[in-house]
């Protein structure tokens, strides 16, 4: 009984810190469903890439995609405008500032070799080694504590970088980024192995921001040519204001009526469950704050889909405590082996939605990556709302007494003790239930 | 001997498995050949709206501000002239915007299909435009691509597939490789469903899928898995204390009827808040939640009257391995 009580607390304690969470955190929602910042990027030409084809635009819109997702801008959607435009739109509550540097910034990474000009001065030359030839960079510093960019080529990469140093012996090399030129180490000797470092040019190298932000760059894949933000608007919901202003009545509406149904087929359980399940809401909406998950209407579908989860997982003990108290069992033992006796179903097909999610995740897309999320997180959130709570407050509630009152489970006394006699299961048994 | 657990049978599920399979076949038989016709005709078995496909975007500027209400009847008489599923979009018009007009404090951006030299159509929604915002004009048409490209629909596919093979060797390891395969099935067969009323809807009354209409498929496949897992936990713990006494049919044919009731409440309880939806809510997410309430009605559908039945099938020609300890 005692735990009970500490539990009971500690259940009061979530609550207060997930209200508390819900009241200062702002939600962050998606495109769909509170608009945000729409970018039209123009492409420009340059002198390797005179004309901007459909290809260009594949790599490019691919490569702005990529850039925003590794910016952590959830939900953000690249379209193709016309000929050479793309429209960006980021959701709501992002910086928009720093998603601009990063979306314009070309980052071409190239190494040269020295070469002497027209007039005897000395120019860098193409040395056919580019930041396509990386697998990664990295963030670390050198043993003077000075932030370094580490890069590691791959296979190919490696290969022209052993060339190219071996023939620069003696000599320079330059790297440049975003056509500056960054720093013109000596070559000692041939650098095999595939890796190398980029330090700073100038006395005070690089600032962390600066290597930091290059690294990301590096990681993302460079841009095949430069765009330019051309127009920058705020825009209002794809849904539009007005559906979602609806819709958000309908759940309420919808999670009421579902919550009477509870209580009417279930009586005093229901009514627990129906408790059980506005923490379960509090708590998972406090959770997609702190974290904080972007929420699009996806989103909410997952939402909804976990909450149908946790009413089942009610539905299910609930049944199951039905059916002992018919069988006769006394109160105590009926709300126990409820319990026990749904937890494998409870724990199948949780497990089952949460490993389809996780690798909905890991591989999709976007809308695909939004739903698996908050699903995953409801269903976790839900295994516990479902089992902790609603059977800590069933036995602070009832007891460990007679069921004597039967009309508060929904049931009358003519039923009990008529229904089959089920075969005592063992808590055991009844946990991890294998097929035999 | 009256067995305890078949005290309550309503359904009897093995009895009449060829029967039920059939249904299972008949009810699907019109929405295929719904996408069967739809991939002929139009090349694509299911009526795809501008997420797929890429549309025209005309902007207009107004000199107010647009009221949610103002809002929902642009659309509903947008709807009315002829445009189908619009998507209705207010930009805020800043100091950084392009446009050098003072006036505009509003850009009303309305998506739609492709525009092309067809101007009957762009005057239309000018003219809708022009009824309640007189000082509009319009400020550009662009044609705009797909914002669900080919590349990410494959991906979409492919995720899901891996997703399926995740739950099907999970399954096996907690039932059996024939539970994980009639699981599955299940939700081919529900797919299969929604899918088809979405191209009967598309060819009788020209309902698009959107984006949206992918997260209702992934959210009636974790509803209908969910299910069908409880029923088949149910048959596993019958299993285990029945299977000297009762066949392989009498005990199949009593987890379902034990787990009838649990089924039933659950489907309700989702579709009170898919109705309340769909009734109340916003028309944007109507189809959605159609595809939601057609999910949820033949996942609890298939659970009881097509996984359970295939099963049963399979399991009882497999000869026992072993008898039960």
């Amino acid at each position: 009984m005692k735990n009970r009580i500490i539990m009971f607390w500690a259940i009061v304690l979530i609550a207060i810190a997930a209200i508390f969470v819900i009241v200062t955190k702002p939600t962050k929602l998606g495109l769909d469903l509170a608009g945000g910042s729409r970018l039209v990027l123009e492409a420009q030409t340059t002198k390797a890439i005179p004309q901007i084809t459909d290809e260009v635009m594949d790599t490019l819109q691919f490569s702005i995609e990529n850039r925003v997702n590794k910016l952590g801008v959830s939900e953000t959607i690249v379209q193709r405008v016309g000929d050479k435009r793309l429209l960006v739109e980021i959701p709501g509550e992002t910086d928009l500032q720093k998603a601009k540097t990063y979306i314009g910034e070309t980052a071409q990474l190239e190494f040269k070799k020295p070469g002497v000009g027209a007039n005897g001065e000395r120019i860098w030359l193409d040395a056919d080694l580019t930041g396509r030839d990386l697998t990664k960079s990295t963030l670390t510093t050198d043993s003077a504590g000075q932030w370094i960019v580490s890069l590691e080529f791959n296979a190919e990469g490696s290969k022209k970088f052993a060339e190219l140093t071996k023939n620069l012996v003696g000599q320079e090399m330059a790297i440049f980024f975003n056509g500056e030129l960054q720093s013109a180490p000596r070559v000692n000797e041939a650098i095999y192995g595939g890796k190398c470092v980029i330090s700073g040019g100038g006395e005070s190298g690089f600032s962390q921001e600066e290597a930091q932000e290059m690294v990301n760059l590096l990681n993302a894949g460079a841009l095949p040519v430069p765009a330019k933000i051309v127009e920058e608007n705020t825009v209002g919901a794809t849904l539009g204001a007005d559906s979602i202003a609806k819709s958000k009545f309908a759940g309420m509406v919808g999670l009421g009526f579902v919550m009477l149904f509870m209580l009417f087929i279930y009586r005093a359980p229901g009514l627990i469950a129906d408790i059980a399940l506005v923490l379960y809401s509090l708590m998972l909406f406090a959770l997609f704050k702190a974290i904080p998950v972007t929420l699009t209407l996806a989103g909410i579908a997952g939402f909804i889909l976990s909450i149908g989860m946790a009413v089942d997982a009610n539905i299910l003990i609930f049944e199951r405590m039905k059916e002992e108290l018919r069988a006769g069992r006394n109160l105590f033992t009926a709300i126990n082996s409820g319990f026990d006796r749904a937890w494998t179903s409870i724990l199948d097909s949780n497990m089952t939605t949460i490993i389809a999610c996780l690798i909905l995740y890991y591989f999709g897309s976007s809308i695909v990556r939004g739903f698996a999320l908050t699903l995953a997180m409801g269903v976790i959130i839900s295994m516990f709302s479902a089992i902790t709570i609603t059977k800590n407050f069933m036995h602070l509630i009832f007891g460990a007494g007679e069921l004597k009152y039967p009309a508060l489970f929904g049931l009358k006394a003519s039923e009990i003790g008529q229904g089959y006699q089920a075969t005592e299961t063992k808590r055991e048994n009844a946990r991890f239930g294998i097929l035999d | 001997m009256a067995n305890e657990i078949t005290s309550r049978n309503i359904i009897n599920i093995v009895k009449y498995k060829f029967v039920w399979l059939c249904v299972t076949a008949i009810l699907l038989l019109p929405g295929v050949l719904g996408l069967i016709y739809g991939g002929i005709k139009n090349h694509s078995p299911l009526k795809v709206g501008i997420d797929y496909t890429g549309g025209t975007i005309l902007q207009y500027g107004v000199q107010e501000d647009i009221s949610n209400t103002g809002l929902a009847s642009l659309r509903s008489s947008l709807e009315k002239a002829g445009i189908e599923n619009p998507v209705i979009q207010i930009i805020h018009a800043n100091a950084e915007s392009k446009d050098n007009n003072t006036n505009i404090k509003n850009i009303v951006s309305i998506r739609t299909k492709f525009i092309s030299e067809d101007t009957d159509t762009e005057n239309k929604i000018t003219d809708v435009i022009m009824k309640s915002h007189p000082k509009a004009e319009l400020m550009s048409v662009s044609s705009v691509g797909p914002t669900l490209g080919n590349e990410l629909f494959k991906k979409s596919i492919m995720a899901l597939a891996i997703a399926i093979l995740g739950m099907v060797i999970y399954l096996t390891i907690r039932f059996k490789f024939t539970y994980a395969l009639a699981a599955i099935l299940g939700l081919v067969h529900d797919t299969l469903f929604v899918c088809g009323v979405f191209a009967l809807l598309g060819i009788f009354f020209g309902v698009e899928v959107d984006s949206l209409f992918i997260t209702a498929i992934l959210t009636l496949i974790g509803f209908s898995i969910n299910d069908t897992i409880v029923t088949f936990d149910r048959i596993r713990e019958n299993l285990r204390y029945y299977s000297k006494k009762m066949s392989f049919g009498e005990i199949v044919n009593a987890s379902v009827n034990q787990t009838l009731t649990r089924s039933i409440n659950t489907s309700f309880s989702t579709l009170i808040t898919l109705l309340a939806l769909y009734f109340f809510g916003g028309v944007t997410t109507k189809d959605f939640v159609l595809a939601m309430i057609v999910g949820v009605v033949v996942g609890t559908w298939s659970s009881i009257f097509f996984c359970t039945v295939l099963v049963s099938i399979w399991e009882d020609k497999t000869p026992k391995a072993k008898p039960a300890v």
